[in-house]
């Protein structure tokens, strides 16, 4: 589903990413961990082409991504991704901002975008809250519409990108079931977390990155029983 | 007791030149404001592109704009050109006040569209929205929201500045007291009279800007007619 090749990134002089090579395949969920400025925020946002790497290749869905052929809207519209501070649209309601997409992108008819804002609201548990605005949701429930809204693309893989490190602790369970419920439909998934429970029980494979690299990479009953690295050790010391 | 006499007199004498100014004042205000938002979207848009030299052309305009006085621009477009371009005076005003005000306003819309956080615009882009549709559907609505208090300030500056139009013989408001006053010789009374005209304009205006900001509340759910 994904596949990358020699990905390189710097940020002036930092190099961020070095020579990455990752693949992902179909309905599986990888999680990646490591250490704040390790690269794996950087490393996701290259997915969607929201940084641009400077040297490798990435291949999505069976097709090259070049940066000056490729229409990377559609590589996006493939690409569903929810961020850290969710960032929803606060000028449209929770239904607005799940149809906004479907509606100018994919050129879908107001009924269906509809219909279909209204079965993923269900599905995350909000269908109540359609004609609310973003203000006035918890940071919860504003996630959770954010993964809403980032489904009714249709995309074929999801990126989180530490989904639940601005929530409040108690809030943070709602968001991680309904990621959970995702996994288990079979929906790919790349997931940066700190929530290595979760982790646990939902990946099937977690990559470990430290400056800009791969140092480890396995399913997470291997990894977190039995880290081979030894800043993997420490790393999870540290946060476990 | 006099001064109300002095009012009232004004009033009967004059009720009628006071409301045609007032309405020329409203005419050549709304007018170079139209023509205000114009520029100002048009520069915001310069400064805020990747283009250097739309940059540039944006700080130059806007330089010359912020460093000269209004009174000048307004003279210099009228008598200045005249021998290039023979405008009238209502035309003259309208334009000068507009080049004027489209300045202070393309900065308005600068920084209000700077002011939206990174995050709308990556949302929008993952989405697969294209950049100008991004902008149009995301980034402009929040940004114009943000800027209304900045522009009802503007554009109250700007109903004020329209007074300097008199020097080149509009008969706005402040021409009107001017000669009004020169026939009475009753400077206080009449620019009394005048300020109040330009108070009451205002006032209204306000009360407009503050229903259109009312209007973009996010803090309650919004009301669904069913269909």
């Amino acid at each position: 589903m994904i596949d990358v090749h020699n990905l390189s990134k710097s940020f002036g002089k930092l190099e961020v990413l070095k020579n990455i090579d990752v693949k992902v395949c179909e309905k599986e969920v990888v999680v990646l961990i490591g250490a704040s400025g390790s690269g794996k925020s950087t490393l996701l946002r290259c997915l969607n082409f929201l940084e641009v790497a400077e040297r490798g290749e990435i291949i999505i869905d069976s097709e090259k991504v070049d940066l000056e052929k490729t229409n990377l809207n559609k590589v996006r519209e493939k690409v569903g991704m929810v961020f850290q501070h969710f960032n929803l649209f606060p000028h449209k309601t929770v239904l607005e901002n799940i149809i906004e997409a479907p509606m100018f992108v994919r050129k879908e008819t107001k009924e269906t975008a509809y219909a279909k804002a209204t079965a993923l609201l269900k599905k995350v548990g909000l269908e109540d809250k359609a004609n609310y605005y973003p203000e006035q949701l918890s940071g919860g429930q504003k996630q959770r519409v954010a993964i809403a809204r980032a489904l009714a693309m249709e995309p074929k893989v999801m990126l989180f990108d530490e989904p639940t490190s601005a929530l409040d602790p108690e809030l943070v369970g709602e968001v991680l079931q309904v990621m959970k419920d995702l996994a288990r439909e079979g929906m790919t998934m790349v997931i940066v977390t700190h929530e290595m429970g979760f982790a646990k029980e939902v990946a099937d494979r977690v990559i470990m990155l430290a400056d800009g690299n791969i140092i480890e990479e396995g399913h997470p009953s291997e990894i977190f029983v039995h880290p081979k690295h030894e800043r993997t050790q420490r790393f999870l010391n540290q946060v476990l | 007791m006099v001064f109300i006499e002095n009012i009232i007199s004004i009033f009967s004498e004059h009720g009628i030149a006071f409301l045609k100014a007032a309405w020329m004042t409203i005419a050549i205000t709304a007018i170079s404001l139209l023509f205000a938002m114009v520029i100002g979207v048009i520069f915001a848009g310069f400064k805020i592109s990747s283009s250097k030299i739309l940059n540039r052309i944006a700080d130059i305009y806007i330089g010359i704009i912020r460093g000269t006085p209004l009174i000048v621009q307004i003279m210099f477009l009228y008598y200045g050109l005249a021998n290039i371009v023979n405008l009238d005076s209502f035309t003259a005003g309208a334009l000068a006040l507009g080049v004027h005000t489209g300045a202070y306003i393309a900065e308005i819309f600068r920084g209000a569209v700077q002011s939206i956080d990174r995050g709308q615009m990556e949302a929008a882009r993952s989405l697969g929205m294209p950049y100008s549709l991004a902008m149009r559907r995301i980034i402009f609505p929040q940004a114009f929201k943000r800027a209304i208090p900045s522009l009802a300030n503007q554009f109250i500056i700007g109903l004020k500045d329209s007074s300097l139009v008199a020097y080149i013989a509009v008969t706005d408001l402040y021409n009107t007291a001017l000669s009004v006053q020169g026939e009475n010789y009753m400077p206080f009374e009449t620019y009394f009279v005048v300020g109040i005209y330009y108070l009451i304009i205002v006032l209204i205006f306000t009360w407009f800007a503050n229903r259109i900001e009312n209007r973009m509340d996010v803090s309650k759910p919004k009301e669904v007619r069913l269909a």
